[in-house]
């Protein structure tokens, strides 16, 4: 077990590594450097001013060496500087993460709480018309966009029934947000549990148990969503990761003052050593989570450990 | 442990916030929601308008700006220049608190001056201010400063809040710009959530010497809340239901909230911004003049602008729009390249072009605020003259980038155009943009640099005017920098029918201290 942890934590440590050295030539591949964004438009400051800012920077420097000073400011426990504001990076971030992070624990909550039982109803009723019905619901709710889904829910809840604030980031306010993007992975999870539930369903030992005369209820319970559900607490991992991504769409709706929302800001001024930082935390925790995934898995699959 | 320990108030601080413990807003706040945050709030580290706007409210500045966009007293009651224009001498009004209750004087001024030319932490704004080399405190209420060279910009900066005055309380204050900031403007600062929302409440002490507000004490209002909204639905959705009082409406909802008539449209004035068409005129198509005069006359701006953008946006004949100084709408039409599609042809067959054989370019063009629909119009009527442009639509970190790239490429037949935006409240922005080596290294040349020197010396007025309009003339005729119309972005608000008394002052900078919520 101790192996299988160590193998993954290097694996994850090494996966952060190139995601470092990845988004560092990607962010200076995209035109445009946050200085001269910063100077658009309003501003009568001279060329020479501006060199020099991006000279007091570091800018001006190859990336290599703008990577090795990344580096070993990280090493220190320092993210740097915003580029707009001159804020130490890892304040900006640590002020935010934990709402993205409450942000996707909810909608992870709703998604498993609606997908995992109507997974599991459809595959028991698998091709009545209640199965149908279900996965019909589970493919719209797949191909609704978080944009289109959070704006109706936006109208109808909070400026139709005026039940719920329409921006802010109070508890009220996590609900609208947390229900778009756990209504689309709800119908995810739906569809995977009902797939992996049928497989073990027609397993020969579950059919062996049902044969011998074990009420359907045990069969199911002790049998069948033990072994079902492995599948579904991986897809929780990897839907993780897409639901941080995702609370990049959603937090710009409902003004949620998460990381996703400052990762887009940052974007667009160019501010390098927010990218970098938001990056690396995004990594580190998509990792963390894969890693607890697995040793989950791990858990609950006797032969995965033992490999 | 540098990595928790500073990080733990902060992660600590979003949890409360994620509890909503931070969220209310009093029945007598104003809520006031844009698409974006501040970048700090010490007046020194930052330069976008959202930044500047909340500047205003906090922080006070020597002049003011008056309904034209001119300068006027307001901390400072009166000012002196010498002859050559390298000193001026400010005399301050008496009385003026700071909001920590300690008296805004001379010292601040000086205060706020040297830690613009700091060495180590200049203002990223530093060369706005212009070659200032010392300051002196005569007295309390009378500073000098003392210029190497004349630069008549300064005084329409000293009005803008780009100087807004750092009380000297400030110094060595934890958390400066971030977490306090102390001013001594009509609100000041409670709370500033990065990302989230700036809480003010109204500084009940404040006396209004100039700026442009009939209220000529404290706001009348308790408290007003800058909020982050950054979806446009959503600040419609908010304004609707009454959450938010104030915000920038999705721009093709403005006819139907007109019609509807529940929510007021007020659209700001004398904004300084300016929108043009400039080319990549080192090498062909645009490094002859007769290609952009082509261009210029080709274009029907005012067709364009009523199709897309209605009554909202008004064309610009000048390179400075309406409220800078300098501008004349009179003069500039008569340089200005009028439309004239036949015009239009008659210079591009004496390039070689023809409707067969068309000029080809590229139109660079902003992303946002309907600029692409423009773009479109615009694309139509330079087809028809022959002039085949293909929309490149693209962010404004990316387009300025992109414009400095192609004024740097000589190789090549294929010449971009753009359609750039630029804003300022002085004709110095012009300075920035085509004196050497220009903004975007674009068209440059001797006879204009010493012009734009000579805008920048002059302290006579009507001097200085006459040679900003030969300036005007000089870029209109050789079609370097052709406006199209004002303003640009971030004009048109929407507002809730209980609030009364609010506006917005030239530049942009929305004003509350007249604001009242009734009903």
């Amino acid at each position: 077990m101790w192996r299988f942890l160590s193998t993954r934590i290097l694996m994850g440590a090494l996966t952060i590594w190139i995601t470092t050295v990845l988004v560092t030539l990607l962010i200076h591949a995209v035109p445009g450097d946050p200085v001269q964004i910063m100077y658009a438009q309003s501003q009568g400051t001279t060329p020479e001013q501006i060199e020099e800012v991006r000279r007091s920077l570091g800018l001006d420097r190859p990336i290599p060496v703008q990577y090795a000073m990344f580096m070993e400011r990280l090493v220190q426990g320092d993210l740097g500087n915003t580029i707009r504001g001159g804020q130490p990076v890892l304040d900006v971030i640590m002020q935010r993460l934990p709402n993205t992070l409450v942000l996707a624990c909810a909608a992870m909550f709703i998604a498993v709480l609606i997908g995992v039982p109507i997974g599991f109803l459809a595959a028991y009723r698998k091709g009545s018309l209640t199965d149908i019905t279900l996965m019909i619901i589970a493919i719209a709710g797949i191909s609704m966009p978080h944009f289109w889904l959070g704006l109706m829910l936006l109208f109808y809840f909070a400026v139709e029934l005026g039940w719920l604030p329409v921006s802010g980031n109070g508890w009220l306010n996590l609900v609208l947000p947390a229900l778009t993007l756990g209504l689309s992975n709800a119908a995810i999870f739906a569809r995977l549990t009902r797939s992996s539930m049928i497989d073990v369903m027609n397993q020969d030992y579950v059919q062996t148990a049902l044969a011998k005369g074990l009420p359907k209820a045990l069969v199911l319970r002790r049998h069948v969503l033990r072994a079902g559900l492995l599948p579904v607490v991986t897809m929780m991992g990897l839907q993780f990761a897409f639901m941080m991504g995702g609370a990049i769409v959603v937090e710009n709706i409902f003004s949620w003052n998460g990381v996703g929302r400052m990762a887009v800001e940052a974007i667009f001024q160019r501010d390098y050593p927010i990218i970098q930082g938001f990056i690396l935390t995004f990594s580190v925790v998509v990792v963390l989570v894969a890693i607890t995934i697995d040793a989950l898995y791990a858990v609950l699959d006797p032969r995965i450990r033992r490999s | 442990m540098k990595l928790f320990e500073r990080s733990w108030r902060a992660t600590a601080g979003a949890i409360g916030l994620v509890a909503g413990l931070a969220n209310a807003a009093a029945a007598d706040d104003i809520v006031w929601a844009r698409y974006g945050d501040i970048d700090s709030l010490d007046p020194h580290r930052a330069t976008s308008t959202l930044s500047l706007q909340v500047w205003s409210l906090m922080y006070d500045t020597l002049l003011a700006t008056d309904a034209e966009g001119l300068p006027v007293p307001h901390i400072a009651k009166s000012w002196e220049a010498n002859a050559d224009g390298t000193e001026y001498t400010f005399s301050l009004q008496e009385g003026v608190m700071c909001h920590d209750a300690t008296p805004l004087d001379a010292n601040d001024v000086k205060y706020t001056i040297d830690a613009a030319f700091s060495e180590t932490t200049p203002s990223v704004t530093k060369g706005s201010w212009g070659p200032i080399s010392d300051v002196e405190v005569v007295d309390p209420l009378t500073v000098k400063l003392t210029l190497d060279t004349p630069f008549v910009a300064l005084i329409p900066f000293l009005a803008d809040s780009f100087s807004s005055i750092i009380c000297d309380s400030n110094a060595g204050a934890e958390g400066f710009g971030t977490t306090s900031a102390i001013g001594s403007g009509p609100w000041k600062l409670v709370s500033w959530t990065r990302g989230d929302r700036i809480v003010l409440e109204k500084n009940a002490d404040y006396t209004n010497y100039g700026k442009l507000a009939e209220n000529p004490g404290a706001p009348y209002e308790d408290g007003l809340i800058i909020t982050v909204v950054p979806e446009p639905q959503a600040r419609l959705a908010a304004l609707k239901t009454g959450e938010v009082h104030i915000a920038e409406p999705p721009f093709d909802d403005v006819p139907t909230i007109v019609n509807e008539g529940d929510l007021s449209i007020i659209v700001a004035e004398n904004t300084g911004q300016n929108v043009f068409w400039e080319f990549a005129v080192h090498r062909p198509p645009f490094n002859d003049v007769r290609a952009r005069l082509a261009v210029a006359h080709a274009t029907d701006a005012a067709t364009a602008i009523s199709l897309i953008y209605g009554d909202l946006s008004i064309q610009e004949n000048c390179p400075v729009s309406r409220g800078v100084f300098g501008n004349d709408q009179e003069f500039c039409a008569q340089y200005r390249p009028a439309y004239d599609p036949e015009k239009a042809k008659e210079l591009l067959a004496e390039l070689g072009y023809t409707m067969d054989n068309p000029l080809e370019t590229a139109m660079l063009v902003w992303t946002g605020g309907n600029r692409q629909k423009l773009g479109e119009v615009f694309q139509a009527q330079l087809a028809e003259v022959g002039i085949k442009a293909s929309i490149e639509i693209m962010d404004i970190g990316s387009l300025n980038a992109r414009v400095r790239q192609e004024n740097e490429t000589t190789e090549g037949t294929t010449g971009s155009m753009d359609m750039m935006t630029w804003s300022w409240y002085d004709p110095d922005i012009l300075h920035a943009l085509w004196h050497t080596p220009g903004a975007y290294r674009g068209y440059t040349s001797p006879e204009l640099d010493a012009m734009l020197a000579e805008t920048r010396v002059l302290t006579d007025p009507e001097a200085r005017k006459a040679k900003v309009q030969e300036v005007f003339k000089y870029l209109l005729e050789n079609a370097i920098h052709v406006p199209l119309y004002t303003p640009g972005w971030e004009w048109v608000f929407a507002v809730r029918p209980e609030v009364e008394g609010f506006f917005v002052a030239p530049f942009v900078y929305p004003n509350f201290s007249d604001v009242q919520l009734g009903g």
